[in-house]
């Protein structure tokens, strides 16, 4: 039974770890929580099925082209839901456009490929064990993404550029760095990451338009818990979610579990209401 | 009293124009019938299903003659499965089109809406939606449901489990939905009123990736049948999937999704299908044999030469939809079609002979399915959408 807590629990909170970076990274480049986040999840599970599964492609091409449909719904995200509203970001006006494309994706996917959920292939041919291919995708998938976001914003000169972006998007502009591009680089970054949570997990949480809603609710707890724009603060909470979670499924079971989860976020956020691994923000006078 | 020739002549050209005028225009006249499918939307395969069943027996009625010479025509409005769109398409039946009975919706929840709707507007309504207080004779008395209630679907499950199986302690599990937590809630008391221990009862998240852990406290209170309610089949997959993975030999009895196309394309193995019995009727599944019953065959052939497909949805969508509009030709044929002889007509309907069931109904009861037509069957026998029944039925 442990073991079964372990494996699921990590794998679920990988993929609510995932959905977490992806809040950050378009946090990051433009103070916006886009709450098309868990939309991106679910579209690259509906997106690699229709690839691999329905279309035929092979799995290599099928998960190429699920990432480059993330990239492309975060460049729309960023010009469509939150470019208009940059400047009013005090009236949290982002909160409606980024919630409004969600929904509009969310109701396109159910019309255009199902509303019910629908099977995510077999990505390698191997026989099902306890550590099964479901489980450990989407660690792989988190420890990529970890290591590839701390190489790119530590060792790359791009990297450099968003956390610049990220810190003080004024200074950087000054110092002539094409803060719009780089903005659009983010949402193209976080678009790819948010489709890979959804690929990754896909066998767990099938091609289901409903997930967008499930992802955007449960990836918004870790960046909550883990200090906002914190992505460790955020791995560390989406493993602990999921450990939690499904510590609560075995212990209490169905809705007591997510009453649980609920109780003990709401207890965290009343002790510490800027995080676990976030710092207090100070405000200058 | 004296009578004049003024009088002789009008009443003498009102004679005329009785005898002459007012047939004619009926023979030319078709009779409407007002039908509320969900055709698009997220539950529209069932309409889809039964709009299939429908449209052959309209053809059939209209090119045996109609009734007494007056062609049937469907008004069709749409719901796309949404309970607004019903409202406002059985207003627009009742009230523009001047429909003489309306047949729909064919789904719970928009029937919900439209049922007190249709009882104000006079229009007797036959409808094949589950759940319970959709029929009252008392606060809807021209309303008439020709397929199984809620309570006919969990008791026959739990008949099959208790009395056929021989199992006393069950799991009952459903999604979080208004139907899961209703059936849990209306069937749990059903099956401890037959003996049964209830070791697990409980309402799950459908977007729950892992079942795993609702399926191990299921297995170590000793369940020895699991029985689901939810017509998600994401949710019903994943608990056939893990009691598979867990190779755990218990019996999953319960809602028809179980048995869907939907269902089966997500299991992991075809063979996790095995013992996994949903809900069905007597009257469109094969025996052990294989064979279905002479009228069910003789319609299944109907339905080959009309080319209708069945493969991908379900025999007794086809044959309700079939049945429904000849049961209300037959009160028309009888009685004519205004609303108050309909309804009378219908309130002593016994057993009408469909291809889905024998339809009954009295004054006092308008559930007309019948209790024991409703069986359970073998999910893994689905074959041009009809099953074969579960061990222990008899042909």
């Amino acid at each position: 039974m442990v073991q079964s807590i372990v494996l699921s629990g990590v794998a679920i909170g990988c993929i609510y770890a995932l959905i977490a970076i992806t809040y950050n990274v378009m946090f990051s480049a433009s103070r916006v929580f886009s709450f098309t986040a868990g939309t991106l999840g679910m579209l690259g599970g509906v997106l690699g099925s229709l690839f691999i599964a329905r279309m035929g492609m092979p799995v290599a091409v099928g998960f190429l082209l699920a990432l480059a449909g993330g990239a492309v719904l975060g460049i729309v995200t960023e010009i469509v839901a939150v470019r208009p509203v940059l400047k009013s970001l005090d009236q949290h006006l982002y909160v409606l456009s980024t919630l409004a494309l969600a929904l509009m994706v969310q109701q396109f996917t159910a019309i255009e490929w199902s509303t019910e959920p629908q099977p995510f292939p077999r990505l390698f041919d191997i026989a099902r064990g306890e550590f099964d291919q479901q489980f450990w995708l989407p660690m792989l998938a988190c420890a990529v993404v970890i290591v590839g976001l701390e190489l790119l914003y530590r060792h790359s000169l791009i990297g450099h550029a968003f956390l610049a972006i990220a810190e003080d998007s004024f200074a950087a502009r000054a110092l002539g760095l094409p803060e719009r591009g780089l903005r659009m680089a983010s949402f193209a970054l976080a678009g790819v990451i948010g489709a890979l949570a959804g690929f990754a997990g896909g066998e767990m949480l099938l091609a289901f338009f409903a997930n967008a809603p499930m992802l955007t609710f449960y990836g918004f707890v870790p960046v909550a818990l883990g200090g906002m724009g914190n992505n460790r603060g955020a791995v560390v909470a989406g493993l602990l979610l999921g450990l939690f979670q499904q510590s609560a499924n075995f212990l209490v079971g169905g809705i007591f579990a997510s009453v649980a989860v609920f109780t003990v976020f709401i207890i965290v956020l009343l002790a510490r209401p800027e995080g676990l691994a976030g710092s207090a923000l100070r405000r200058r006078v | 009293m004296s009578i004049t020739r003024r009088q002789v002549l009008a009443s003498g050209a009102a004679a005329i124009a009785g005898s002459f005028v007012k047939p004619a225009i009926a023979a030319k006249e078709p009779i409407l019938i007002g039908y509320l499918p969900a055709l698009t939307g997220p539950s529209s395969s069932t309409g889809v299903g039964i709009n299939r069943g429908i449209q052959l027996a309209v053809q059939e009625i209209n090119a045996g003659g109609g009734i007494d010479g007056r062609q049937i025509e469907l008004i069709t409005r749409d719901t796309q499965s949404d309970p607004t769109k019903a409202v406002n398409g059985a207003a627009e039946l009742t009230r523009g089109q001047k429909v003489s009975v309306v047949f729909g919706p064919v789904n719970s929840g928009e029937s919900l809406a439209v049922v007190p709707l249709l009882a104000r507007t006079n229009t007797p309504q036959v409808h094949p939606c589950w759940v319970d207080s959709l029929t009252d004779p008392k606060k809807y008395p021209m309303c008439f449901r020709n397929a199984p209630t809620n309570q006919q679907i969990g008791g026959a499950a739990n008949r099959y489990v208790v009395d056929v199986l021989k199992r006393k302690k069950v799991a009952v599990i459903s999604d979080t939905t208004g139907y899961g937590t209703a059936s849990v809630n209306a069937y749990v008391p059903m099956l401890k009123a037959k003996g049964a221990e209830v070791v697990y009862q409980g309402n799950v998240d459908a977007a729950n990736p892992d079942l795993k852990p609702e399926l191990l406290r299921m297995q170590s209170a000793g369940a020895e049948a699991i029985m689901p309610w939810s017509v998600n089949a994401g949710f019903l997959s994943r608990i056939i999937n893990t009691r598979g993975q867990m190779q755990w030999d218990v019996p999953i009895v319960g809602q028809t999704t179980l048995g869907s196309g939907q269902t089966q394309a997500l299991l992991e193995k075809p063979e996790y299908w095995a013992k996994v019995y949903p809900n069905n009727f007597r009257p469109v599944c094969s025996a052990a044999d294989g064979k279905l019953s002479n009228r069910t065959d003789a319609f299944v052939d109907r339905l080959k030469s009309a080319k209708i497909e069945m493969g991908d949805t379900l025999l007794w969508w086809i044959a309700l939809g079939y049945d429904s509009p000849r049961m209300i030709a037959e009160a028309m044929k009888n009685v004519g079609t205004e609303p108050e002889q309909v309804v009378a007509y219908l309130n002593k309907l016994k057993e009408f002979p469909g291809v889905y069931g024998d339809i009954s109904f009295t004054p006092d009861r308008h559930d007309g399915y019948p209790d024991d037509e409703v069986v359970m069957v073998e999910a893994n026998s689905l074959k041009n959408g009809s099953f074969r029944l579960a061990p222990g039925y008899g042909s």
